[in-house]
């Protein structure tokens, strides 16, 4: 997969670099939000690493001229201005995620991960972990090889939880994943999901954080 | 607090009445001098006319309440006098005016000697009646002044209040200030005096505006000049991992310095932002009890790298607050429970509502803060035990100056005590609630946090 990297810092960016061609991404790198319009209209990269502090134009005018002509494009920001307007400005602004300085390579890893699996690609949509495996073509879930039948709902919670391996969804993130606005939730409708689930499952796969949500381990 | 109007109304108020009163005095006195010369001379002429008069025939016309009184002596007797007149010598047989008393009152006497029939005419006023008139016309000189002092000071109240109109002005243009707003007074209509003022506050103003654009231009410079070095090096110790062995000990100084490093220069700008001159945030509507689960979740993994139980209780609260501000608290206080709770341990974290408090409660099963360090840990780097503390946890002693700067921000109060568990510290914080009905938000608290 080809990554763009428009990072000013030559130290960061090529200490990034080294790290992501062993993890096998191919990946260019600029230090200018010009040089980065040029390279995204000239040769469009599969994804792109945004620092918001660059020299020339501020990194979330160079999302925006990206998005008018770029709309699936999955743009990562990168940044050091850790505060929440920022963020929120990021992704108004039309970011798919946001990682901040210093960040986690494990970090940056899982959210290249998700990114990469809605860009659809056969290698990417499945997600494997332990023996269940869930197919986002397919729309399929299968315990050690075997098929399981999962209500869409039952589906949906999966593959939140799946998808975000390794971290804690709240209950909150997981019951507006499960219902649009105004739906009338009884109280322990998630419970009775993740029960579910269970029974198929197998109890260890799904982690209660009482109080908090749940979590999948990640592989 | 004095008032400028009310001083200059009563000052002048005071100056008014007592140069009216002055006045006033001056008139009574020589009105009163006028007076007495000009009854003296009727009196003079009085005895005269007596004296012209044949004695005996005046005598019963004068009745005893008459402010006259008159005797006629030839030697040692008494040839005539009034009926309010005693029998004694009412003033000395000498020329000349007197004051005497007799009959119960103060008189102005005369006596006259009538050289052709040898005798003395003594005539008598009392001087209580007499004065009477002069009083009066000076009165009535006083009393309207006296009568329009509340009206001299109504107007002189309005006079004053228009003359310090501009002042007002200013004052209230300065107190209609927002706490952060630097912006310059317009003095277009201020007076001359004024201009000077405004002028100076200006330039202050000015000032104050470059200085503290300055610092949020360091604090946002620093951070991204110190957090992307940060980054370099996690990245670059990602890749050393590959190079070097598994157990590489310098390696793991190397990630353990870098971690400290970044936590450190994290706590600062933390602590800088919070300031209460820097910080600028607004307050919104908050449930609580969201935010903490969504932090919970975000923090999940440094408690499961102890194996340390994270439990979490509550219903949603709303709080009038600040979501970054908040989010640092909870992280700081998430990261001391997890610091200094051993592996296995168990931490709790609550929000409750009970009388108009919402109650957010982190506790744990750690080793416990000595009830006599309770004060000191909300010292900027203080740690229990000094550096030496004994958890061997790196930690720069911030967190909780920060936690306690963000307290006081949201009109909360902090308390620690030992937690419901055998060992361990429970940290409560208390905020005041907001009714779900009523949003209104309290305004900005930037200001004045001692």
């Amino acid at each position: 997969m080809q990554i763009l990297l428009v990072e000013d810092d030559h130290a960061l960016a090529s200490a990034l670099q080294e790290a992501l061609r062993q993890q096998d991404y191919a990946i260019n790198v600029v230090a200018s939000g010009e040089a980065a319009l040029y390279v995204i209209s000239t040769d469009p990269p599969d994804l792109v690493i945004l620092d918001l502090g660059l020299p020339d134009i501020d990194g979330i005018e160079v999302l925006k001229r990206v998005r008018q002509k770029e709309h699936d494009l999955p743009i990562l920001l990168l940044t050091a201005r850790a505060q929440v307007e920022d963020k929120i400005s990021g992704l108004d602004s039309g970011a798919d995620d946001y990682l901040a300085k210093p960040f986690e390579m494990e970090e940056l890893f899982a959210r290249l991960r998700v990114l990469a699996r809605r860009l659809n690609t056969s290698k990417t949509a499945e997600i494997a972990i332990g023996e269940v495996s869930l197919d986002i073509n397919l729309k399929t879930v299968s315990l050690g090889g075997t098929e399981l039948e999962l209500s869409r709902k039952e589906y949906m919670l999966l593959k939140s939880l799946m998808e975000n391996a390794g971290r804690v969804q709240t209950r909150h993130t997981l019951e507006s994943r499960l219902y649009s606005w105004g739906e009338e939730v009884a109280s322990n409708a998630l419970e009775v999901h993740i029960h579910h689930l269970r029974k198929k499952l197998g109890s260890d796969f799904i982690k209660t954080i009482r109080g908090v949500g749940y979590k999948v381990q990640q592989p | 607090m004095k008032s400028i109007r009310v001083f200059l109304v009563a000052v002048i108020l005071a100056v008014i009445t007592l140069f009216s009163f002055m006045a006033a005095l001056k008139g009574y006195n020589s009105s009163m001098a006028e007076a007495d010369s000009l009854f003296d001379r009727q009196l003079q002429e009085t005895a005269q006319l007596i004296a012209n008069i044949h004695p005996k025939s005046t005598a019963n016309n004068i009745d005893h309440e008459s402010s006259f009184a008159f005797q006629i002596w030839r030697e040692d007797h008494l040839l005539a006098s009034s009926l309010n007149a005693p029998t004694t010598l009412i003033a000395p047989l000498a020329p000349g005016f007197d004051y005497n008393n007799f009959a119960g009152y103060r008189w102005r006497t005369v006596a006259y000697f009538d050289q052709s029939d040898q005798y003395w005419v003594v005539v008598a006023e009392r001087t209580d009646l007499r004065y009477t008139l002069a009083e009066n016309v000076v009165l009535e000189s006083i009393l309207p002044v006296l009568l329009a002092l509340p009206l001299i000071g109504l107007l002189i109240w309005a006079i004053v209040g228009r003359g310090l109109m501009p002042l007002r002005k200013l004052a209230d243009e300065l107190g209609n200030k927002q706490a952060d707003d630097l912006s310059p007074i317009p003095y277009g209509s201020s007076s001359k005096e004024l201009e000077q003022i405004v002028l100076s506050s200006n330039k202050l103003l000015a000032r104050l505006e470059r200085s503290l654009l300055r610092e949020k231009q360091f604090a946002s410079d620093a951070a991204h000049e110190l957090r992307t070095p940060i980054s370099t090096l996690k990245v670059q110790i990602h890749n050393l991992r590959r190079e070097l062995p598994e157990n590489s000990q310098s390696l793991f100084e190397l990630t353990a310095t870098t971690e400290r490093l970044g936590h450190i220069v994290e706590q600062i700008l933390d602590l800088y932002r919070t300031s209460p001159d820097q910080y600028n945030a607004s307050l919104t509507l908050i449930d609580l009890t969201a935010l903490v689960q969504e932090v919970l979740a975000e923090e999940f993994s440094r408690f499961e790298v102890k194996s340390q139980s994270l439990e979490f209780d509550g219903q949603s609260c709303l709080i009038s607050g600040d979501r970054f501000a908040l989010t640092t608290l909870l992280l700081n206080l998430l990261s001391n429970a997890n610091k200094y709770t051993p592996a296995k341990g168990q931490i709790n974290v609550s929000v409750n509502e009970t009388d108009g408090q919402v109650v957010l409660k982190v506790e744990d099963s750690g080793s416990g803060i000595p009830e006599q360090h309770y004060q000191a840990v909300f010292e900027r780097f203080y740690r229990v035990g000094g550096d030496r503390h004994q958890s061997g946890e790196p930690g720069c002693g911030l967190g909780l100056a920060i936690v306690e700067r963000i307290v006081e921000f949201h009109a909360a109060s902090i308390a620690i005590e030992p937690s419901s568990f055998t060992t361990g510290t429970a940290f409560l914080i208390s905020f005041p609630a907001v009714q779900g009905d009523s949003v209104s938000v309290p305004g900005r608290l930037h200001n004045k946090l001692s």
